[in-house]
């Protein structure tokens, strides 16, 4: 199962290595498409690819870390 | 035959065929419709769209249709009202009012981006649609979709209010209410949307539904007699409407029916959820997705697909944004019913408030055109008002018992 998303990185977590450590806990593939990094924050817009179970695990162990974690398609209930 | 070139991504600018598709490929970025304008430029002029029906359709070759139109023919050109009393109260030259409160048929702006939505869908060969919504979005698929003789499923969260729930069951689609947050539903609806082969609105419709928006900018420019105001007051929800509004004052000038654009666009948004409005107001166009805590729920996006552009076109056209609390929403919802006569759902309130808001702090200037964009019927919501209102006056039913209410009136 594959999953878009965007991240958004708090700045204590930006040197953090946090997207390798969930792909590799969860073996899950991640695919980036778009990353910056700003002074304060970084965000990244990626594909990830996995089991279903594991992508939520991944997903969950990201938002525990401070990430936020979106839709690439924003809210989509107007 | 229309006048679409394509799709064409606004991040990374690749190009793609007219298909229900809306993310690029390569970097995820949103898709929206290209049009070949020096075409559009040769076949449409101002006398051709005044001798048209009075229908957001009287703009067609700028909308992404292949053919004819076939869904909502009697949906926009709603009156562009003069505000005299309202601007007088607030010390203002020229003000007007884009009234959305009375779009056919379900009365809010919704109508016409379905409408556009709604066409294209025929044209690709769907037979259902569907979208995830929390109220006029809901109504305006429920209805259009009828008229139109589609398959319709419409997502709700299962804590909606009884009266939006019924404003869409009356039509009778298949209504699924979704029990879970508000991210369990937009989460479910875009796995939803990837599997099945309809026409979700605004998800794999999305660059064309979104594009019935400019309409409203259209009409603006129309009724001001060919001109564009100095100012516009946009609501924000997920950002689109004001980028599109933007969009349609640039084309009109690309194609010759409008001189120089000099439009500032401003943002409204409630405090309760706010992310556009934040970053412009702190100038960055990073946008931090929020919960929402408003009663404008007609507005409360917390993760605005088009939040970056919006504060882009804001930021082009050197205009601002504003945030305001719910107390300045109801507030603001009472003066325009008082004034002007004007029912406006919570989102109209918004809009005036940061109005008000926005001249107090002297970034529109009260002696120039100032249009603000009401775009949904207040009955649809009256329970906002709820406590906010004067008592009505009991009486027996005798002469004396009137009589003694009047002397009370009489002395207020």
């Amino acid at each position: 199962m594959k999953k878009r998303v965007k991240l958004t990185f708090p700045q204590e977590r930006i040197k953090e290595p946090v997207i390798f450590k969930m792909a590799k806990k969860y073996d899950i593939m991640p695919n980036i498409r778009r990353a910056r990094v700003t002074e304060d924050f970084g965000e990244m817009i990626l594909e990830l690819e996995g089991t279903e179970a594991n992508l939520e695990k991944g997903i969950k162990s990201l938002k525990a870390k401070g990430v936020e974690v979106e839709l690439v398609e924003g809210d989509v209930l107007e | 035959m229309g006048h679409v070139l394509g799709l064409k991504c606004r991040e990374c600018g690749r190009e793609y065929e007219v298909a229900p598709i809306y993310v690029c490929e390569f970097c995820f970025g949103p898709l929206e419709v290209a049009y070949d304008y020096p075409k559009i430029k040769k076949v449409l002029t101002r006398k051709k769209i005044e001798s048209r029906p009075m229908s957001l359709w009287r703009y067609k070759e700028l909308l992404p249709i292949d053919g004819e139109p076939q869904v909502g023919l009697s949906s926009g050109y709603t009156p562009l009202v003069k505000a005299g009393k309202l601007a007088r109260q607030l010390g203002m030259k020229e003000l007007y009012i884009k009234d959305d409160t009375v779009v056919h048929p379900t009365l809010s702006f919704k109508d016409r981006v379905v409408a556009v939505a709604l066409t294209k869908a025929k044209e690709f060969g769907f037979d259902t649609v569907a979208c995830a919504s929390t109220g006029n979005l809901a109504h305006s698929v429920a209805a259009h979709g009828a008229r139109a003789g589609f398959n319709r499923f419409i997502f709700i969260p299962s804590t909606l209010e009884k009266s939006k729930i019924i404003a869409s069951l009356v039509y009778n689609p298949n209504l699924i209410a979704v029990d879970g947050s508000y991210d369990d539903v937009n989460r479910l609806c875009s796995e939803i949307a990837n599997k099945y082969n309809w026409a979700f609105v605004n998800i794999n419709i999305r660059p064309f539904y979104a594009e019935g928006s400019k309409t409203q900018g259209y009409e603006i420019v129309e009724q001001l007699g060919w001109k564009a105001p100095d100012n516009v007051v946009v609501p924000c929800a997920s950002g689109s409407l004001l980028t599109k509004i933007w969009k349609s004052l640039l084309e009109l000038q690309k194609i010759g029916l409008l001189g120089d654009v000099r439009t500032k666009v401003f943002a409204a948004q409630a405090e309760g959820c706010g992310p556009i409005a934040e970053a412009i107001k702190n100038d960055t166009d990073v946008i931090r997705p929020v919960k929402p805590d408003t009663v404008a729920k007609s507005l409360a996006i917390g993760n605005p697909a088009d939040g970056v552009y919006a504060y882009q076109a804001v930021k082009e056209s050197g205009g601002g944004g504003e945030d305001v609390t719910d107390q300045e929403i109801i507030d603001a919802m009472k003066l325009l019913a008082e004034t002007e006569g004007i029912f406006a759902e919570t989102a109209g309130g918004v809009t005036l408030a940061a109005m008000i808001k926005l001249i107090e702090q002297g970034k529109i200037n009260k002696d120039e055109s100032t249009v603000i964009c009401i775009t949904g019927n207040g009955l649809k919501t009256q329970e906002a008002l709820l406590g906010h209102l004067d008592e009505e006056h009991h009486i027996e039913p005798k002469f004396s018992a009137f009589e003694k209410v009047l002397k009370k009136i009489e002395k207020k």
